[in-house]
């Protein structure tokens, strides 16, 4: 074989080529995921919407048992943590893991089996709540014969991502890849002790709901947290051309939010039934957490610093940073709602459900959204349709979360205070939350209006309606291209007035 | 001081002992296992030649890109 | 070591000391809580859930009732408030709201499955509901919230009713609710100007007569003026519908069932002292 001298363009063209193949060997399977998860984000927006009027306006869609307040409200749960949340984590799980440890995917076609059984136990959840099976166990309100599905799907993808690691060939393991991979580790692990201990072999009493905030806070804590972290920790550094402020700061990070953030749970039953040493542990647990929140916070602000004027030109970093800076605060928001003194107020009222929502849309939402922004165009080769319905998204759901939080935060205190008072009649409370809930409501349609100029984007991204990609530094290479110097040419991306390099 | 105190107590001060013990232990561990060498390097090997430090990667479609960092 | 496996055995050692603290350590220390009993002779307390309550429940956990209503009591030292003018801090409120005669404690709760303790308080607590109202107000209550308190959120459960048209006699189950809450079930109702104008012309004279056999002292009702009609509505409003009634169905039986065997938080158990 004779020996070629490469230039620098012939390198860079073989490394593009390289990355683009390996997208292209997850792009069923990933597109599979992420087509599913909006949809179940469209599906959510709309349960969401028919709870939040009807707790201000309770003759909307009254008279019929599958839309009351109670079982819309589980099915909304189900239709967005489980549908949306964690199919698009799962999507990103396998992107970034073949990504990272440049390998492409094999057998990707177990991968739909895996989608479509997420699927199933979604819709079982979903429909089977409506139609009046929902278990009334917080999180985990999908019928018993869900959770096979469920337990199936997840742990073929963990299987798929296990073993994408194992065959990496990049030597580094980046910390994205640590997160994902206890993520995939910890979650069927959880639902599956879970679901036996309260649904298969019941456990008595208050037992049940111990295991239930266990179960419900490392939800968010062992699966969506890390992959929404794992996940901004590499777009930023990506999107911006500059590697981690820390490496360091990021593994001491991982590995205490690992021991922490799983002992964090019983903080939502402070005051109840359970014995008083399981809510202290907890709250241990929950300031302990200031350490790896700490540890994100700086080590994403100093990779930033200096480039935030980038937030101008890149959509997916707008909304990968939006959701960072949301999860420092609602960290921080948390470890103090486990004081004992603060939760007496906060505990039974809406400031709870601001919290969550700061949590699972202002942080993994908008990293998710994120990641869509980046990955689909690398995955499809098409570029976004346009750039207005991507601004018309952002600031709809920015400001739509905002509101969200602040209006419900301030009812929550209120309601949490007059709640406590004796004096203060039930009526009082009732007519003093409401206006706040309305403009829930209002904040609800934003994000829901958010919503469906994504699912406008993505559907005319997907079905190939849009524009290839032709220019600009994150062009999609077709790896079947051969490569000759007439195909270096004109390949737009390798012209040297695109490319941006400062050393 | 009533049992539920005592059992609170023992409780913050068990899981202080165990946490800390636990991440002290691993830290020292990690240390003289060599895990922190070239530690840096993992940061860069989300990059390659094609996407390099340096070059941003994502910007509104149809515009102007990001003035390259100085 | 290898990366993977420091991973692994990591990712392992954390999740597991968190399963033992706060899933395996309170199951052996709460699983086999045996009932109480003051004396060897007494009932045991608590009781199991049966038949028709236990019914009841299952229509509880399905309409997802527990993510606007609590059933814990918590301690007399806990939730703090001010008391005006004094100014004084003050704890209790769940007690001394009236929701509970004292704090619940594990024990109640060993024969609930699921056990809703809840999170949340749009609404009051149930622990203790079953010793708060009848059953015919929970009827009420759970078919129109509102027909008791306007300012109720509360859902409207008319979907548990069955309106049907009265053979014979009205059944006694029938709620003794006027036609303002019965004609369009789950909604209120009442008829415009130019409805009760028809309806006026059509049944003025019977529904005058019933109004002056029914009132005590009748005074001078005159339906020429406007304020008279309006006077006569809202008689008519409150009787019941005549050839219709609203009957409980099962399920709405078993759901008022249940909430009146609620009754957590007032036997004398000795660990619930303060």
């Amino acid at each position: 074989m004779a020996v070629n001298v490469l230039t620098r363009d012939d390198h860079r063209l073989q490394a593009a080529r390289h990355r683009a193949s390996i997208d292209l060997s997850c792009r069923g399977p990933v597109l599979a995921f992420c087509t599913t998860a909006l949809f179940w984000l469209l599906v959510g927006s709309a349960l969401a919407l028919i709870a939040s009027i009807k707790l201000h306006s309770p003759y909307f869609l009254t008279g019929s048992s599958v839309l009351t307040f109670g079982r819309v409200r589980m099915a909304h749960l189900q239709a967005v943590a489980l549908g949306w949340s964690s199919l698009a984590a799962m999507a990103a799980c396998l992107w970034l893991m073949c990504r990272l440890s440049r390998v492409e995917l094999t057998y990707p076609r177990m991968l739909y089996v895996a989608c479509a059984l997420w699927n199933i136990a979604t819709t079982l959840a979903v429909g089977g709540i409506l139609l009046g099976d929902g278990t009334s166990v917080e999180w985990l309100d999908a019928p018993v014969y869900a959770q096979p599905f469920f337990v199936a799907g997840v742990g073929l993808v963990a299987g798929w991502v296990a073993a994408t690691f194992r065959r990496r060939q990049e030597s580094h393991v980046y910390v994205t890849q640590w997160y994902i991979l206890a993520a995939v580790f910890w979650f069927p692990w959880l639902y599956t002790v879970a679901t036996l201990m309260i649904f298969w072999t019941p456990v008595t009493g208050v037992v049940q709901p111990v295991i239930n905030w266990w179960f419900n806070h490392n939800f968010l804590g062992l699966w969506l947290t890390p992959i929404g972290v794992g996940t901004a920790y590499y777009l930023i550094p990506k999107i911006l051309g500059r590697p981690i402020h820390s490496y360091y700061l990021s593994i001491t990070g991982f590995w205490a939010l690992a021991l922490f953030y799983s002992w964090a749970g019983m903080h939502h039953l402070i005051g109840g039934p359970i014995p008083a040493w399981l809510a202290t542990a907890s709250t241990v647990g929950s300031m302990m957490m200031f350490i790896p929140v700490i540890a994100v916070a700086i080590n994403h602000h100093m990779t930033m610093i200096g480039y935030f004027h980038r937030l101008k030109y890149s959509p997916s970093l707008r909304f990968t940073v939006f959701g960072a800076i949301a999860y420092t605060a609602v960290s921080f928001q948390g470890s103090i709602e486990s004081l004992k003194d603060f939760s007496e107020v906060t505990h039974f009222t809406h400031y709870t459900v601001g919290h969550a929502h700061l949590g699972a849309y202002g942080f993994v939402a908008m990293i998710f959204f994120g990641l869509y922004y980046y990955m689909i165009p690398r995955l499809t080769g098409r570029e976004w349709a346009s750039s207005r319905l991507i601004r018309l998204h952002f600031w709809c759901s920015a400001i739509g979360i905002t509101l969200y939080f602040t209006t419900l935060s301030i009812a929550g205190w209120w309601q949490g205070r007059m709640l406590n008072n004796p004096n203060v009649p039930f009526a009082n409370i009732i007519a003093y939350i409401q206006p706040y809930l309305a403009l829930r409501s209002i904040a609800g349609i934003l994000m829901t209006i958010g919503h469906i100029a994504f699912a406008i984007l993505f559907i005319v991204n997907i079905a190939g309606w849009g524009r290839l990609r032709t220019a600009g530094p994150t062009l999609f290479v077709e790896p079947v291209q051969q490569h000759t110097p007439e195909v270096a040419t004109s390949v737009p991306y390798l012209r040297p007035q695109s490319v941006h390099l400062h050393q | 001081m009533d049992p539920v105190d005592v059992a609170v107590l023992l409780t913050v001060f068990g899981s202080v002992l165990t946490f800390g013990g636990a991440a002290v232990w691993a830290l020292n561990w990690a240390v003289q296992n060599g895990q922190f060498e070239n530690f840096q390097r993992g940061a860069l090997s989300i990059f390659d030649v094609d996407e390099p430090v340096g070059q941003a990667t994502d910007y509104f479609p149809g515009e102007a890109p990001p003035p390259a960092a100085s | 070591m290898d990366r993977g496996m420091v991973l692994f055995v990591g990712a392992l050692l954390t999740f597991t000391s968190s399963w033992l603290g706060l899933v395996l350590f309170p199951f052996w220390q709460l699983q086999n809580q045996p009932p109480y009993r003051s004396e060897p002779t007494d009932d045991p307390y608590p009781r199991p859930l049966q038949g028709l309550a236990w019914v009841g429940m299952k229509v509880y956990q399905q309409s997802g009732c527990m993510y606007c209503h609590s059933q814990q009591i918590r301690s007399d030292r806990f939730g703090n408030w001010w008391e005006e003018p004094i100014g004084m801090m003050r704890t209790g409120g769940d007690i001394k709201r009236g929701w509970g005669l004292r704090r619940t404690v594990p024990r109640d709760y060993i024969y609930d499955y699921p056990t809703m303790l809840g999170t949340m308080r749009t609404g009051p607590d149930l622990s203790n509901v079953g010793s708060r109202y009848s059953a015919l107000w929970q009827h009420i209550h759970t078919y129109n919230p509102r027909a008791f308190n306007n300012w109720s959120i509360m859902p409207s459960f008319a979907y548990l009713y069955r309106k049907e048209k009265i053979v014979g006699s009205r059944s006694e189950k029938a709620l003794p609710l006027g036609r303002e809450w019965t004609v369009h079930p789950g909604y209120r109702w009442r008829p415009s100007e130019a409805e009760w104008e028809l309806i006026l012309r059509e049944q003025g004279t019977y529904i005058l007569t019933s109004y002056l056999a029914e009132t005590p002292q009748p005074d001078n009702l005159n339906l020429a003026t406007l304020q008279g009609k309006r006077q006569l509505l809202e008689y008519w409003l409150a009787t019941p519908e005549e050839d219709w009634q609203l009957v409980p169905t099962p399920q709405a039986e078993a759901l008022v069932a249940y909430l009146l065997t609620l009754r957590k938080a007032e036997y004398p158990l000795p660990e619930a002292k303060e």
